[in-house]
């Protein structure tokens, strides 16, 4: 088990250092920059942007930025961000966990209500509830999720019951732990949901087809044959097996996940890592757009890496060995 | 009273115009400590007939018409999902075709043995018992192997493990639904060994099936021969094989390989098995049959005692 977290970690090495290779390649063929464009800016000496270019690389070609990029990020230094005006880390830090809790409980929310619903509609099949859940699936789709979040923002509009957009209220700072928990957990009701239903129907529909194929399973006749009650034999024998191809899954879902998250957190004004890629290309803040997508990068290899062990956890023919 | 007596069992799968008759008037027996053999062609109904006798065919899609299975005098297809649960395992176990099928991967092989103690004989559920019934089949070193997996065996030490797992709970009859036909040839035989040897020290029933004659004249005692969901030929097995009286299974006999003859003599049977639900007026088998005469194709015949013991569905067996 030791060995096959090391060698994981081993194989995130080369993946990060491709995607950082590749946003940076990208970044500098796109004309302009942050600091070029204070050139003309009246109100700055051209002097003052030299200064400003030499300080941070930028007068160097992309790949001599690359390399002291690289270095200062082996070090735990992700730059500048020249933007907003504060060290790159802090900021990243701070996004990434808001896109972490808004992925999170999405997910938690998603599978809680999916795995239940498509075991729900397998055991019934072809039942009333089944063609219900079959008719959610496709509406939920089809929805993109733009639409979506258009539709909740209009919702948290209409009956004022939640904030519109932030993570947190502009009077945070004044409020006791306790109220600061609520106010976080009542910004954060909106976008997951919309996350979460984006994502549903799919976990929904996979767990039925599986519980349906487990079924139909030989060794689910076997037990049956033993005399097991046919709730055990549904939710010992079948379901244990239903899961599994759940949890590949998993691992797949999470680049959708992040992608969904990058699309709510820009519409619902979320600010987490989404919103931050957004803003720094709009911005040509060059340095925080690579570390935006290197976070992104990281965090999906890792939740993938959880989806691999919890994977080789639950079905005992797939080992860790290697 | 046979431990197993099954009369005109009928079975349709689908509904309306479109079902289809699967088992239609299947009559057996097994006595106590008996083993019959259930031979015939894929598709003709063994395996639903055999999987009826624990009522373990999914209705729906199948639909029981008619017919009764006693078992130990109670019909099964009146019994509620409780008496039902005690006789699956209790009184009649199954092994089937896939051993890596029917074990599941996610659970060790000894838990799943110790579960149909738990279910038929709770105050047995140890670990010694276990040890105790993967000796009995034959397994080496079984204190090693009651942790393992299914995956990290061989299809015929799977195979032995489905066999514990049936003997578990000691039942009256054993079903092993072509329990060899996924093995390759040496462990084949000797899951047949194994199989005649427990029958001969547990003094069990046996139900076998499968669609290979060459293997039943080492462990049945009598022979059902069935044909598009009837049984075509019910007969002692030595009887049967030394000189079989319906041309179904005069073909099935020709065309077993046996060592030491000429491969020109091994016929397969001209034409294809029917299908389900397009069997052709008359006989069902008419159409292959080299002894067909011109009724064959008009009137159904009936299986009929031709001599003591022997059933017969055709009228021209002469
Ligand atoms: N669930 C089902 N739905 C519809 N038809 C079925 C179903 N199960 C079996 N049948 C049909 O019933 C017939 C008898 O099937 P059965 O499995 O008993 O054949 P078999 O004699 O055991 O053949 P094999 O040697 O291939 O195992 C087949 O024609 C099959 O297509
Ligand atoms: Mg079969």
């Amino acid at each position: 088990m030791g060995t096959f977290i090391l060698k994981r970690l081993l194989h995130m090495i080369p993946i990060l250092l491709g995607v950082s290779l590749l946003t940076f390649l990208l970044m500098s063929l796109t004309p302009g920059g942050y600091l070029q464009s204070l050139r003309q800016n009246p109100q700055i000496s051209a002097e003052t942007v030299e200064r400003l270019l030499a300080k941070y690389h930028y007068d160097k070609p992309w790949y001599v930025q690359y390399l002291y990029w690289l270095k200062n990020a082996a070090q735990g230094d992700f730059g500048y961000s020249i933007q907003y005006k504060i060290p790159a880390t802090d900021l990243i830090t701070a996004r990434l966990w808001n896109t972490f809790l808004l992925s999170l409980f999405a997910t938690i929310v998603a599978w809680c209500i999916a795995v239940p619903l498509g075991i729900w509609a397998a055991v019934n099949k072809d039942s009333l509830v089944d063609r219900a859940c079959a008719m959610v699936a496709f509406v939920g789709l089809s929805v993109p999720e733009i639409l979506l979040a258009l539709l909740a923002l209009m919702f948290a509009a209409a009956t004022g019951w939640f904030p519109i957009g932030g993570a947190q209220s502009s009077r945070y700072d004044e409020l006791t732990t306790l109220q600061r928990l609520w106010d976080r957990a009542h910004h954060l009701v909106l976008p997951v949901l919309v996350l979460a239903a984006s994502e549903l129907a799919g976990i929904m529909r996979q767990m039925r087809s599986n519980l349906l194929d487990t079924l139909r399973a030989e060794y689910v006749t076997a037990a049956r044959a033993k005399g097991l009650p046919e709730g055990w034999v549904i939710y010992k024998h079948a379901l244990r097996n239903a899961i599994n191809p759940l949890l590949t899954i998993f691992g797949y879902s999470l680049a959708h996940l992040l992608s969904g998250a990058f699309i709510v957190e820009n519409i619902m004004a979320w600010p987490g890592l989404g919103r931050l890629t957004i803003e720094a290309y709009t911005a040509k803040d060059s340095m925080l757009v690579v570390d935006s997508v290197v976070m992104a990068t990281a965090l999906l290899i890792v939740g993938n890496f959880v989806a691999d062990v919890m994977l080789a956890w639950s079905d005992p023919r797939i080992r860790l060995k290697e | 009273m046979p431990l197993l007596d099954i009369r005109n069992l009928q079975l349709e799968f689908g509904t309306g115009r479109d079902a289809v008759r699967a088992v239609d008037g299947v009559s057996f027996t097994i006595a106590e400590g008996e083993t019959l053999c259930l031979v015939g062609e894929s598709g003709c109904g063994k395996s639903v007939s055999a999987l009826s006798i624990a009522r373990l065919v999914p209705t729906p899609p199948a639909r029981y018409v008619g017919g009764e299975i006693l078992l130990n005098g109670c019909d099964v297809l009146k019994m509620d999902q409780r008496e039902l649960r005690s006789i699956r395992g209790g009184v009649v176990s199954y092994v089937f075709q896939e051993p890596s099928a029917s074990l599941n991967p996610v659970f060790r092989v000894g838990n799943q043995i110790k579960e149909s103690l738990k279910l038929h004989r709770p105050q047995f559920a140890t670990d010694d018992e276990v040890i105790r019934l993967l000796k009995l089949v034959g397994i080496p070193a079984p204190e090693s192997r009651i942790r393992d997996y299914p995956h990290q065996m061989s299809g015929g030490m799977q195979q032995r493990i489905m066999i514990a797992m049936a003997l578990a709970s000691e039942p009256k009859l054993l079903v092993a639904d072509e329990p060899t036909t996924a093995l390759d040839v040496t462990i084949q035989a000797q899951i047949l060994e194994l199989l005649r040897d427990l029958k001969a020290r547990l003094r069990m029933s046996i139900l076998l099936i499968t669609h290979n004659l060459g293997i039943v004249g080492d462990i049945a005692d009598r022979v059902a021969v069935m044909y598009a969901g009837q049984i075509v030929e019910l007969s002692p097995a030595r009887a049967l094989l030394q000189r079989p009286l319906h041309p179904y299974t005069q073909a099935l006999m020709n065309s077993v390989p046996q060592l030491g003859h000429e491969l020109d003599r091994l016929q397969a049977i001209p034409g294809n098995v029917p299908n389900l639900g397009q069997f052709p007026r008359g006989c069902r088998f008419h159409p292959r049959c080299p002894k067909a005469q011109s009724d064959c194709s008009q009137k159904a015949p009936e299986l009929v005692e031709v001599e003591p013991g022997r059933w017969v569905r055709c009228p021209y067996w002469k």
